[in-house]
């Protein structure tokens, strides 16, 4: 019976394992296409009219999973609080510092586009009353903590930040963990006071507080 | 990090979603149930085929993966953004498309994943998303600057675009008529060449702009005038 069962949960794993491989098999149209370099380049032999972008786009919501509550009819309000949309790069054998970011150089906390922080109602940071809109996010990274800048030039390109059109900007602590993570992460992290925007990549993570109004 | 590591794993009928279930996360937690129905005419009844899709060892700490269908946006003027910071940005901004590119995966796409007369989402995931920063017109009718959720009707010669008010939303699947905010028929063309993922791309007109749809062999043209 042991015997069996033994052999009956390798035959499980194996076929779970196959299963798995599928599901993660990578887009084979994907190019290698450098992280400043514009979409719209036709590229690969079975195209798409866009490539795939190497840093795919990304949105999250808070509350978290919005979208997907709404459909279940399950969104406590007409409109989320907010939402962040940003391209998720990833380190593909690199570490974040210094071999992707440099300390005290701005980041676009993403890649491509700016990132984009939208507001559907006015919130509190750091005790800064800031209105409901559209704004652009970015941070400037120290060792032992990051600036992060809400700016108002939104729909541009990530790279060079246009710093005369800074909003506001916030320390946050940076913290260092054990696990890597393999592509840059945003999330809301809900709490009784309001939310956490986390940003999480390689062994770093840092959460800049939001409160209701 | 902190919090429990629970992961949410859709349950899928069909390629459809129907629903969610919360697992406790480990390496052998389902991230999706797929399941597939086949009729048996001479048993006069469903056989449910399971098939459960674990989480890669790979998978990061209980945070979210990378889409399948990853996420896009296309801009008009086209390349909007790299133009706003090189101050090469002579005209205004005036549309933005965000949406999911699922990927053909070598599947039959129109009248087999996507079925004629229903109501498709356009993309994956999240129901996509059309922003306009100016009052446009489209098929002779006035859009208001904001945001709408783009919806189509596909048929073999024509697809029906439809704007809709409801945002933030996933999916096709709460879907409300009464929200639409306009629908219009816009006839279907052949690709020179299969496209492998849904795509999106502005193109400029001498009116204003065209929004170009295309996948596997189907492209459509929306006219945009403003």
């Amino acid at each position: 019976m042991g015997k069996r069962s033994f052999y009956l949960s390798v035959l499980v794993f194996i076929f779970f394992s196959c299963g798995n491989k599928q599901e993660n098999k990578p887009a084979t149209d994907i190019p290698s296409v450098k992280d400043s370099v514009p979409k719209n380049k036709p590229i690969g032999k079975e195209r798409s009219l866009v490539p795939v972008d190497i840093s795919p786009l990304d949105q999250v919501y808070w509350p978290e999973n919005y979208p997907t509550s709404k459909m279940a009819g399950q969104a406590k309000s007409t409109d989320p609080i907010a939402r962040v949309i940003y391209s998720r790069p990833h380190l593909q054998g690199r570490h974040i510092f210094h071999e992707v970011l440099k300390y005290g150089e701005p980041w676009r906390l993403g890649a491509n586009e700016s990132t984009e922080l939208d507001l559907h109602q006015s919130l509190k940071i750091q005790g800064q009353k800031i209105p409901a809109g559209r704004y652009v996010i970015y941070c400037i990274p120290q060792k032992d903590h990051w600036t992060v800048y809400l700016n108002s030039n939104t729909d541009s390109w990530g790279l060079e930040p246009d710093r005369s059109k800074d909003l506001y900007h916030f320390d946050i602590p940076v913290i260092t963990t054990d696990n890597a993570i393999e592509y840059f992460t945003m999330r809301f992290e809900e709490n009784s006071k309001g939310a956490s925007l986390l940003m999480a990549w390689d062994n770093i993570e840092a959460r800049l507080p939001m409160e209701f109004d | 990090m902190a919090g429990p590591e629970v992961v949410t794993a859709k349950i899928v009928l069909n390629g459809r979603i129907i629903g969610f279930r919360q697992f406790k996360k480990n390496y052998f937690c389902p991230v999706s149930f797929n399941l597939q129905t086949f009729q048996m005419k001479k048993l006069l009844g469903l056989i449910v085929i399971f098939q459960l899709v674990f989480l890669s060892l790979v998978a990061q700490n209980g945070y979210p993966a990378i889409d399948k269908s990853p996420m896009d946006m296309a801009y008009f003027p086209v390349g909007y953004p790299v133009l706003k910071i090189q101050d090469k940005a002579t005209d205004p901004l005036v549309a933005r498309v965000i949406y999911s590119r699922p990927s053909r995966g070598g599947r039959a796409i129109f009248n087999g994943l996507v079925k004629n007369g229903e109501v498709w989402r356009l993309g994956a995931n999240e129901a996509t998303e059309i922003q306009f920063f100016q009052t446009v017109h489209i098929d002779g009718k006035k859009i208001r600057s904001g945001r709408y959720t783009l919806y189509a009707i596909v048929k073999d010669n024509a697809w029906t675009i439809i704007f809709n008010k409801e945002n933030d939303t996933w999916g096709s699947f709460k879907y409300d008529t009464k929200k639409d905010v306009l629908r219009t028929d816009v006839n279907t063309q052949k690709t020179d060449a299969l496209v492998e993922n849904l795509s999106m791309v502005f193109e400029k007109t001498a009116t204003g702009c065209n929004l170009n749809i295309a996948w596997e062999n189907t492209k459509v043209s929306l006219p945009i005038t403003f």
